[in-house]
């Protein structure tokens, strides 16, 4: 499909339209798959807000310091279509969210819409950068041990990626902030001023994932020392350098599907990292809404969590579909 | 050749941090501006609305008169005169103010604003002064006049509260109102609300033309870091000046003594300002006998309260309202740790202790609850430290912490038998505290609602607030704090007091009356 001959036997050509209608196919069938799934998940979030035992109205008035009185309820619970039966309001709800219309924030009353798009880009760019030091450090890290697997610097490497994995996000962050921040004076402790102030939220938030990709990366290579394409090239006499790109080459491809699948998470896992750093993003956004019972942005956020997740899954199966023949041909 | 590829790898990566490490240098500069690190971001500082943070209200916007230690003081008012039946203030005001947009400051602007408060009453229900005011008058440019429905005592007190009665420039009015937001700032106050960076700073620079003491310190910047540990850290490194707050809100205990110890910074403390009490609810099975809460009374050995949990940070509450709130000074029973004298209350009160350490009656184990924030990790270990109180007593006390809404919802629905509770502190103790004790969503509702005189203590207290005679209106006060004393619905634990962090060099660090408000105008640096 992509990489084709310039001059084909006809029989080649049919089969290369056999697999394209199966692709074509195969993406048809995993949209509508989508669509129940969306749904589903659109219904939990909003009736799992529905479930919560404080009320609505209530919350609304509270969080503004209003005293709430009956009159004043019953006033907010018209105001915000409280009193209209459950399925009218999801499905109100649903159809002006796939407008873009998620109602407003009970606390500032400004659209929800606005409010996570003004702190999306914050978010994006934390992950974004933090991505980067994943593939940098990680890369590396992994193709080393895999290259020197049992030496020293193999063993310590594997020792802290073990320590990176077991050392919760919140205390890594204040960690980071004491060392670098404090007592070195590199960076500044948080907020969002110039590149500086990235680097440590994103190190934080790339930890975890480090550590996982160095280990796959890593493993991968190891497994694929043992194939007989490399006892080949070795019986070849090719360099030792352009065997290990070989292998490396190999390995890469199942560390990417994952990698594809962990920029959601990179996302949604901003949330304690930018409470940590100050960082103005939508993880922030939504701790505060869940202290302040603030429904509307907590369903909204829920809502684009899960949509982000099943768009990434879809976006790496193709992915992988794309640069694995078997999947393609749905083998 | 392995090892040289490993110190490669690591060198690489320690040049990246320290290269990118090299922006984050500042040059010292001279200090101008003060950075004040908060939880919370300033939000919409509408003053009318209750949307932002009252500090930052309180900096940009004035009332017509000030409350302070000594009395009521001249704000944007210079004087005033209150009739004799206390139903018309007359309000002189100050002439050649402008708001910080160009507005000039003058009658009409201030029949607006109040205007604007009273006609969103609804809004501003907690205050009974909303209710009270019938109509305001322009006499002339200079002079207001404001007409009472009834003789409402803490008139310039609440006038003078933080919000709503604070003064914007009719410029920034959306449509003729304030309800729906504001279209700009613009106020009177020591200082100018600048820049503001949604959930992340907010900079006030000095008001040059301010009428008063102008403030010394030209910038504050208001920085927002929601993690309490941040904030320490960021301290720690100089980023930031100033700590300041009530109840663990912005530094917990053990944060501020540590801090205190350190000897790096200024750690200072305020009066005591608001009373720290827990509701013993009379509408609640075990705790609806008067005994039972009597008992409770001498249970608590609240030195150890205040000495060991506090680390003295507080002072010992023998009564609900210290007598140093004003009408509070009330000739009240003193009620010492007594664990001897509570056993044979709860004796008395038909509580029989049994072979398990606990005390029965009719079969049923004395099993009391207490609710509290669970964010608030000085309640936590206040009850843990009452908890073991009551066990030596034979009661069994179980503590739940839960999260503040799921808390304030239990408040509403008075599902407790003991929970905390927080006075507002002066000024707006003790008027607008007794008020709120009317109000049904409130714990203190519910909690007073089995005792016998609820219907006399809430109309009393309406009364109270209407009672212009000083003299009468203080024998009321002697008798409602009597008798809320005597039904002890409260038990007092300690005095609370603001707390505030700095670096040593700020200087005139100070509280003003309210624990919300922060006297950054009073701030300088030793240079």
């Amino acid at each position: 499909m992509f990489v084709r001959n310039i001059c084909k036997h006809p029989f080649l050509e049919i089969v290369d339209k056999v697999k394209e209608d199966y692709m074509r196919d195969y993406i048809i069938y995993r949209l509508i798959g989508m669509t129940p799934i969306l749904l589903g998940i659109s219904f939990l979030a909003f009736v799992l807000i529905t479930l919560s035992p404080s009320d609505p109205a209530e919350v609304a008035l509270r969080v503004n310091e209003i005293t709430p009185t009956p009159e004043a309820i019953a006033l907010t619970r018209e105001q915000l279509g409280l009193d209209k039966p459950f399925f009218t309001r999801y499905i109100d709800w649903l159809v002006a969210s796939l407008h873009g219309d998620f109602g407003n924030s009970y606390v500032n009353n400004k659209p929800v819409f606005h409010e996570i798009i003004t702190a999306i880009p914050a978010t994006l760019y934390l992950a974004a950068v933090a991505l980067l030091f994943t593939v940098i450090v990680s890369v590396t890290a992994g193709v080393l041990c895999a290259i020197y697997e049992g030496s020293i610097g193999d063993k310590v490497t594997r020792g802290l990626v073990f320590l990176g994995t077991a050392m919760p996000s919140f205390w890594v962050g204040l960690l980071l902030i004491w060392l670098f921040s404090v007592k070195l004076d590199l960076f500044p402790t948080s907020g969002m001023q110039g590149f500086s102030s990235v680097i440590l939220p994103a190190v934080t938030l790339a930890l975890t994932y480090i550590s996982t990709y160095t280990r796959l990366i890593r493993n991968n290579m190891i497994e694929n020392k043992q194939e007989n394409y490399v006892l080949y090239a070795k019986v070849r006499g090719l360099k030792e350098s352009t065997i290990n790109k070989h292998i490396f080459k190999n390995s890469v491809q199942s560390s990417l599907t994952a990698l594809g699948m962990s920029i959601p998470k990179l996302i949604a896992g901003t949330v304690i990292v930018e409470n940590i750093f100050a960082w103005p993003g939508i993880g922030r956004l939504c701790v505060a809404a869940i202290f302040n019972r603030d429904f509307p942005i907590i369903q909204a956020y829920v809502l684009m969590m899960a949509v982000l997740f099943v768009v990434c899954n879809f976006l790496v199966d193709i992915f992988s579909a794309l640069l694995d023949p078997r999947i393609r041909q749905g083998e | 050749m392995k090892s040289r590829n490993w110190l490669l790898f690591s060198v690489i990566i320690c040049l990246c941090f320290s290269l990118v490490g090299c922006g984050g240098n500042k040059e010292k500069q001279v200090k101008k501006e003060l950075v004040y690190a908060s939880t919370k971001d300033i939000r919409d500082i509408n003053p009318h609305m209750y949307g932002g943070e009252m500090a930052a209200q309180a900096m940009v916007f004035e009332p017509l008169v000030y409350d302070s230690k000594d009395g009521i003081k001249p704000g944007l008012a210079e004087s005033w005169e209150v009739s004799a039946d206390g139903l018309v203030y007359t309000f002189h005001i100050r002439k050649g103010v402008k708001f910080t947009d160009g507005e000039v400051l003058n009658a009409e602007a201030i029949k607006k604003n109040i205007d604007l408060v009273v006609a969103n009453k609804a809004r501003h229900a907690w205050l009974d002064m909303t209710n009270q005011i019938d109509h305001g008058q322009v006499v002339d440019e200079y002079t207001y006049k404001l007409f009472l429905k009834k003789p409402y005592y803490p008139t310039l007190q609440e006038l003078a509260l933080s919000r709503p009665f604070r003064m914007i420039s009719p410029k920034c009015f959306k449509d003729g109102d304030t309800k729906n937001g504001v279209t700009g700032y613009a106020g009177t106050g020591p200082y100018i609300l600048t820049e503001h960076k949604d959930k992340q700073y907010a900079i006030f620079t000095a008001n040059k033309d301010y009428w008063g003491d102008k403030a010394k310190i030209e910038t504050i910047k208001w920085q927002v870091m929601p993690d309490q540990q941040t904030i320490l850290l960021a301290l720690k490194k100089g980023e930031i000046d100033l700590l300041f707050g009530a109840d663990g809100d912005m530094i917990d205990l053990d944060s501020f003594n540590g801090l205190k110890k350190e000897g790096k910074y200024a750690a200072i403390l305020s009066e005591p300002i608001a009373s720290r009490a827990i509701l013993l609810n009379a509408h609640q099975p075990i705790t609806s006998d008067r005994k039972v809460r009597e008992a409770f009374q001498y249970v608590v050995n609240k030195e150890g309260i205040a000495d060991g949990v506090l680390n003295g940070t507080e002072t010992v509450a023998d009564t609900l309202l210290s007598p140093t709130v004003p009408y509070c000074n009330v000739a009240l029973e003193k009620r010492k740790y007594d664990p001897e004298k509570a056993k044979q209350l709860l004796d008395d009160a038909g509580w029989k202790m049994q072979q398990d350490g606990y005390r029965y009656k009719d079969g049923k184990k004395m099993t009391v609850t207490i609710y509290f924030n669970s964010n608030n990790a000085q309640e936590r270990t206040i009850s843990e430290y009452m908890q073991s109180d009551m066990k030596a007593v034979g009661v069994d006390l179980q503590i739940v912490g839960e999260e503040k809404q799921a808390f304030l919802d239990r408040q509403k629905t008075g599902e407790f038998d003991l929970q905390y509770s927080l006075s507002w502190g002066t000024p707006y103790d003790p008027q607008s505290y007794i008020s709120s004790w009317r109000i049904p969503a409130h714990g203190d509702y519910q909690a007073q609602l089995g005792i016998e005189k609820k219907k006399w203590l809430d109309d009393t207290i309406g009364n109270i607030l209407v009672e212009f005679d000083k003299d009468k209106r203080q024998a009321m006060y002697n008798e409602i704090l009597t008798y809320i004393h005597n039904e002890c619905v409260y038990l007092p634990l300690t005095y609370s007091r603001t707390k505030a962090v700095y670096s040593p060099v700020v200087k005139g660090v100070g509280f003003n009356l309210s624990q919300y408000e922060i006297p950054f105008e009073k701030m300088y640096f030793e240079q």
